[in-house]
């Protein structure tokens, strides 16, 4: 019997270690980062693989403020766009995995953003959203992947109206399903970008710009649920 | 060793306690951009423009400066109104700013140009 019970207390010791991961640091998970030193980056437009047909460019325009409070310097966001659709550069999938050179020639980018929607899902009767963003920065010189991150994110647009019972519960359900259809668009991406790029090491203008090495970088794929009051 | 361990704690405490601060403040940008791109009319031209020139009069980040891209991204929406010479004039103070956006700038420069 005590034999049993050692196994079992051993074994589940054992489990447990293998589903947890060590940490580690930024300097180590995008040591890219901190060699290159980038100052610029370029947004590309999204990737849109959702149903959503919103998606693409106002998702585009939610990224410029956090990159930007990050310490970079970010090209930009209308004016790049336009020069990318004169120069029918503007579906990014096909610049994913070919060379970027000429980014840096016309954008003199150090970096390009790529953003990939995989899902963008709203349900009225449960107040969420439900969206998959996959991020990659990739170096423009030598053309590495020096940050990625990919979310799968639940957001909560639920709102009570305080009333119990039954009656309570379904007038919360029916506010709730409005709130959903006018959960602003912005606020899921805002919520989504946050979250992500909370352990982009800094750049050239923030004061924590090179010291921040040390700090841990976040996981690569997350599950994570937010709400509007997430910034 | 104590000593270590007290200022790592307080300093700590001052971090977390800090209002959180950005390094720009952006006004309404989030809303007013977007409308831009979903409507692209008239009034969220207007709206958008009145968040610009909040964001470079009333900055209230840490840095004080205009944030990136800010000025260039005004004066490419004169520039489509047909206000040339603001939109010129905005394009510069960007690359005056930020002297990196100096490539990318001078192409727009040289388009305008032709």
């Amino acid at each position: 019997m005590k034999k049993i019970l050692f196994y079992i207390v051993v074994g589940s010791a054992f489990l447990s270690s293998c589903t947890t991961t060590t940490p580690i640091t930024k300097s180590v998970a995008y040591k890219g980062m901190y060699a290159e030193k980038p100052l610029t980056i370029l947004l590309m437009p999204p990737i849109n693989k959702s149903t959503n047909v919103e998606a693409k460019e106002y998702f585009h325009s939610t990224l410029s403020i956090p990159v930007a409070n990050s310490g970079f310097y970010v090209i930009p966001t209308f004016l790049s766009m336009e020069i990318l659709k004169k120069e029918s550069a503007y579906d990014a999938e096909l610049f994913l995995n070919s060379p970027l050179s000429k980014f840096g020639e016309v954008f003199g980018a150090d970096l390009a953003l790529f953003t990939i929607i995989h899902k963008w899902d709203k349900s009225g009767i449960a107040a969420k959203v439900y969206v998959d963003v996959e991020y990659i920065i990739k170096s423009v010189k030598t053309n590495d992947i020096i940050y990625t991150r990919r979310g799968d994110v639940t957001y909560d647009a639920s709102i009570s109206t305080g009333a119990g019972g039954l009656a309570g519960l379904v007038a919360n359900i029916a506010l709730s399903a409005i709130n959903t259809s006018l959960t602003k668009y912005v606020d899921v991406a805002r919520a989504c970008n946050a979250y992500t790029f909370k352990d982009l090491p800094t750049g050239k203008y923030s004061p924590k710009h090179n010291i921040d090495g040390e700090e841990l970088s976040g996981k690569k794929y997350f599950k994570a649920m937010l709400n509007k009051n997430y910034r | 060793m104590k000593k270590i361990v007290f200022i790592s704690i307080s300093v700590l405490l001052l971090v977390s306690c800090s209002p959180q601060m950005n390094l720009y403040s952006w006004d309404k940008y989030e809303t007013t951009s977007y409308n831009y791109l979903k409507n692209n009319d008239e009034k969220s031209t207007q709206e958008l423009i009145e968040t610009y020139q909040k964001i470079i009069e009333k900055q209230r980040g840490t840095r004080g400066v205009v944030p990136p891209g800010i000025y260039a991204d005004y004066g490419f929406i004169l520039l489509q109104a047909n206000k040339t010479s603001e939109g010129k004039e905005l394009l510069l103070k960007e690359v005056a700013l930020y002297p990196e956006s100096k490539i990318f700038i001078d192409r727009i420069l040289k388009m305008i140009e032709k």
